[in-house]
């Protein structure tokens, strides 16, 4: 056996006190497509960021063709034969395919105005196609392409380097249709032909089935196991099971004791073209109702259906006995309905303003007179309360938004909605880049929540949706795959459902 | 928003300004003796005005974080129409009523065009803006009206004193007081302060973004054209080109307000448009020609947004926490 293009022995990268890799080794042969497979925390980014030079590596050797070396950078990297593309690669718009490919080398005659040569960067573009047989058409503006070919576009952008031997692709079928997905795949057959080894993210396990080589199994920092895809395709049990692990321990607070109170929410075959289909749930009154999906599973435009930004085609919405969706969050506040925006700083913050701004400004009535004067002293008062008891930090009221940590900023949009006092919470991604601790006050305070009102909580990580839900659902492409209440065994179920479509044996 | 301290950076803000003030005042005071005296005060806050009115209109536009470049339009046409409704012999009040209904109706025109359908805020407001001005050249092809100004009682506006004070300045005070509630005591200035700051997050809080933005280019241009109707008063006639005085020290006013006090307010309008009127006396007393106020009054707003940005400041105090103790460096 020849030496590998890459092998990373003994991987070592820390944050702070969270060590993200443990250890872990990594061998890409050549030619090969080799799936990384991982939940999110897995180390599976971190070490893509290790090898496109994003980040440096703690500890651990890297050789590349059997020497060893130092990445230093991503253009390190490059030079090194090691391309990455970005999961949502940053292609100029009103420009075609061919000049998106040679942005910023185009190749340019000498004189005043350098005019740039067009026919011989399509030739360049030809002879790019060449190597790596595609059905694309390079001379339209990357506006009017489609998601599979803009990532195509992206993918030859990375390979002009005529070196490169290591591709990397994250995640890129998150948003394809199945038809865009078979060109994709055709192009990465057509660089595996030409002696591309490409490492391939994904969180969806029967891709790894249909395309790749090898995979490589991540879990809490290390890797787990590594096997080709024919082995783990006649054991895909014993493969789930190495993805999940064991689910994490005391972060969450007790399922509810009592059962459920009245539906408040009932949502009936809500469908939107593009997002989700036929989705059926209800949310109920001293309930945490969980939804899981990843990305591009439709979970972000059916919070935002729910809370009356975004269109729906058909089915039908009872709240409170009332049919019908809601028009703009305006009506939906006042009907009780709040939302926990999953980008707090552009959806859930006035990032300029202090706490009590923020706090008050999803019902002002209460703030207010009956004349629309502000009231000044009950505002701050129900604003320190909630301060209090959300253990805001630091508790001081008159700091801007913006100068509060992730999770304490998460906290100040939650005290808007408890000051909203609303009968349904919807929580989207609640504890992105929140911080250990403050996740579990997070989840206690859910968990409170849910005594008085409706929950929903919409998340892509499963294990908070596990950990915190009575009942559960799974999303997979704008469905609704999986919905049992919470219980033994349900975790195993919920991932792999959202991770396939499908329930694990 | 909060109470009163030596630590408070509002409190420091203000004192910077009393400070600017006084320096200003000494300044112009020992080079013009009469610059203090109490008609030289008076006069000050005469010529601030109509100009003021208009800069409290665009405070309105700058807190929802767009641009409003009609009202000067706006004004010339408010202006015409009063004047005309004068010359023809209508009441007084229905004259002044109808000038203010005329930038209503074209500060809504501007407010649902950008609120309710996206245009983009600078080209939509100089459309405006032209098509205002080319409207105030059809009631007398461009001529200035003065026919009845005398006898109609426009001029007792302007001399009028109210409460010992003179009437333009009395009508500004209570612009500003009115416009100072609404901006900073209700939940519709909390709405527009919000949608000023993220317009998402405040749709998403359940604030009516697109009205609220619609409202407050209605309240630039009917203010615009209550400070034509002042400049009317204080001229005793009515010109197409009334508006045009009014551009560039009703931005400096804003931008300076908001630099001295680190965000647009109708107090902050107020001490801008009074420095800016304050420094251009001073110039006047000591005979600078007037055709350069407009070049003083952008090089003052320029210094101003320089030396209040948080930016310029941070890196400032980098630099001088570079050379004494590092611990300085690092502001939470």
């Amino acid at each position: 056996m020849t030496n590998p293009v890459l092998r990373m022995r003994g991987i070592q990268k820390r944050f702070g006190p969270v060590k993200a890799l443990d250890g872990v080794d990594f061998t890409l042969a050549q030619g090969e497509i080799h799936a990384l497979l991982g939940t999110n925390g897995a180390g599976k980014s971190t070490l893509v960021k290790i090898i496109s030079g994003l980040y440096q590596k703690d500890d651990g050797t890297i050789e590349i063709a059997g020497q060893e070396v130092e990445i230093a950078s991503p253009a390190d990297a490059m030079a090194k034969g090691i391309a990455a593309v970005q999961q949502h690669p940053e292609l100029i718009d009103d420009l075609t395919g061919v000049e998106n490919i040679f942005f910023g080398h185009e190749g340019a005659n000498p004189g005043l105005f350098r005019r740039i040569r067009t026919n011989d960067m399509r030739k360049r573009a030809q002879d790019l196609l060449k190597r790596f047989p595609i059905d694309i058409d390079l001379d339209r503006p990357v506006a009017e392409m489609g998601a599979v070919d803009r990532e195509i576009v992206a993918v030859l952008q990375a390979l002009t380097g005529d070196h490169i031997r290591v591709l990397i692709l994250d995640e890129p079928t998150s948003t394809l249709t199945e038809r865009e997905k078979a060109s994709l795949y055709q192009l990465m057959r057509a660089l595996k032909e030409g002696g591309i080894s490409i490492i391939y993210i994904t969180h969806r396990l029967e891709e790894v089935f249909e395309i790749a080589d090898r995979l490589t199994v991540f879990r809490g920092g290390r890797n787990v196991v590594s096997m080709s895809s024919t082995e783990a395709r006649d054991g895909a049990t014993s493969l789930v099971e190495h993805l999940l692990g064991e689910a994490p321990g005391d972060l969450y607070p007790a399922l509810a004791d009592t059962p459920p109170g009245e539906v408040l929410l009932d949502v009936q075959h809500l469908t939107a073209q593009g997002a989700f289909r036929d989705i059926t749930l209800q949310a109920r009154r001293g309930e945490i109702l969980g939804v899981y999906g990843l990305v591009g599973s439709g979970l972000d435009e059916l919070s935002k259906a729910l809370f009356g930004t975004f269109d729906v085609d058909s089915g039908r919405v009872t709240f409170k006995g009332r049919e019908g969706l809601f028009a703009s969050p305006t009506e939906a506040l006042k009907a009780g309905i709040f939302l926990v925006p999953g980008d707090r700083r552009t959806e859930g913050l006035a990032m300029s303003d202090d706490v009590v701004f923020n706090t008050v400004l999803a019902n002002l009535g209460r703030a207010s007179r009956p004349g629309g004067l502000m009231r000044w002293a009950r505002p701050r008062r129900a604003t320190a309360e909630l301060a209090e008891r959300l253990a805001l930090q630091p508790p001081i009221l008159s700091k801007r938004a913006r100068e509060f940590s992730g999770g304490n900023q998460q906290k100040i949009v939650i005290a808007k909605g408890l000051y909203a006092q609303a009968d349904l919470y919807i929580f989207v991604e609640p504890t992105v880049g929140v911080d250990i601790g403050a996740k579990a006050k997070l989840y206690a305070v859910m968990r409170e929540l849910a005594a008085e009102a409706a929950v929903i909580v919409m998340s892509s990580d499963g294990d908070e949706v596990h950990g915190l839900a009575d009942r559960l659902i799974g999303l997979y492409r704008g469905a609704v795959v999986y919905d049992a209440p919470n219980g033994p065994g349900a975790r195993d179920r919920l991932l792999a459902s959202g991770m396939m479509g499908k329930l694990a044996a | 928003m909060t109470q009163l301290s030596l630590r408070n950076p509002l409190t420091i803000r203000i004192a910077a300004f009393v400070a600017l003030v006084v320096l200003v005042a000494v300044i112009f005071h020992a080079t013009a003796p009469n610059f203090l005296s109490m008609t030289n005060i008076t006069a000050i806050f005469r010529h601030m005005s109509a100009s003021g009115v208009a800069a409290l209109g665009l405070t309105f536009v700058i807190v929802v974080s767009r641009f409003d470049l009609s009202f000067p339009g706006i004004a010339s046409f408010g202006a015409m129409t009063m004047g005309m409704l004068i010359v023809l012999g209508y009441p007084l009040w229905l004259a002044i009523f109808l000038a203010v209904a005329a930038g209503t109706v074209l500060g809504l025109i501007n407010g649902v065009a950008i609120g309710y359908f996206n245009l983009p805020d600078i080209v939509t407001t100089i459309a405006v803006g032209s098509v205002a001005l080319g409207l105030s050249f059809l009631y007398s092809g461009g001529m200035t009206l003065s026919d009845n100004f005398m006898m109609s009682g426009i001029l007792d506006v302007n001399d009028a004193k109210i409460l010992g004070i003179s009437g333009p300045v009395f009508i500004m005070v209570m612009l500003y007081l009115a416009a100072g509630i609404v901006l900073h005591a209700s939940r519709f200035g909390r709405g527009l302060y919000a949608t000023g700051e993220n317009a998402v997050s405040a749709h998403y809080s359940g604030i009516r973004v697109k009205a609220l933005m619609a409202f407050a280019f209605v309240m630039c241009g009917a203010l615009a054209c209550w400070a034509a109707v002042m400049l009317s008063a204080q001229s005793g006639r009515s010109d197409v080109t009334a508006g045009n005085g009014f551009l560039m020290p009703a931005y400096a006013s804003v931008f300076l307000g908001a630099a001295l006090f680190g965000r647009p307010s109708a107090p902050a309008t107020f001490a801008g448009a009074l420095l800016i009127s304050i420094i251009l006396n001073g110039c006047t007393l000591l005979a600078i020609p007037y055709y350069y106020s407009d070049a003083i009054i952008s090089a003052i707003l320029i210094t101003a947004i320089a030396i209040f940005d948080p930016r310029i400041v941070a890196a400032l105090r980098r630099v001088f926490a570079g050379r004494g103790t590092p611990r300085h460096s690092k502001e939470a």
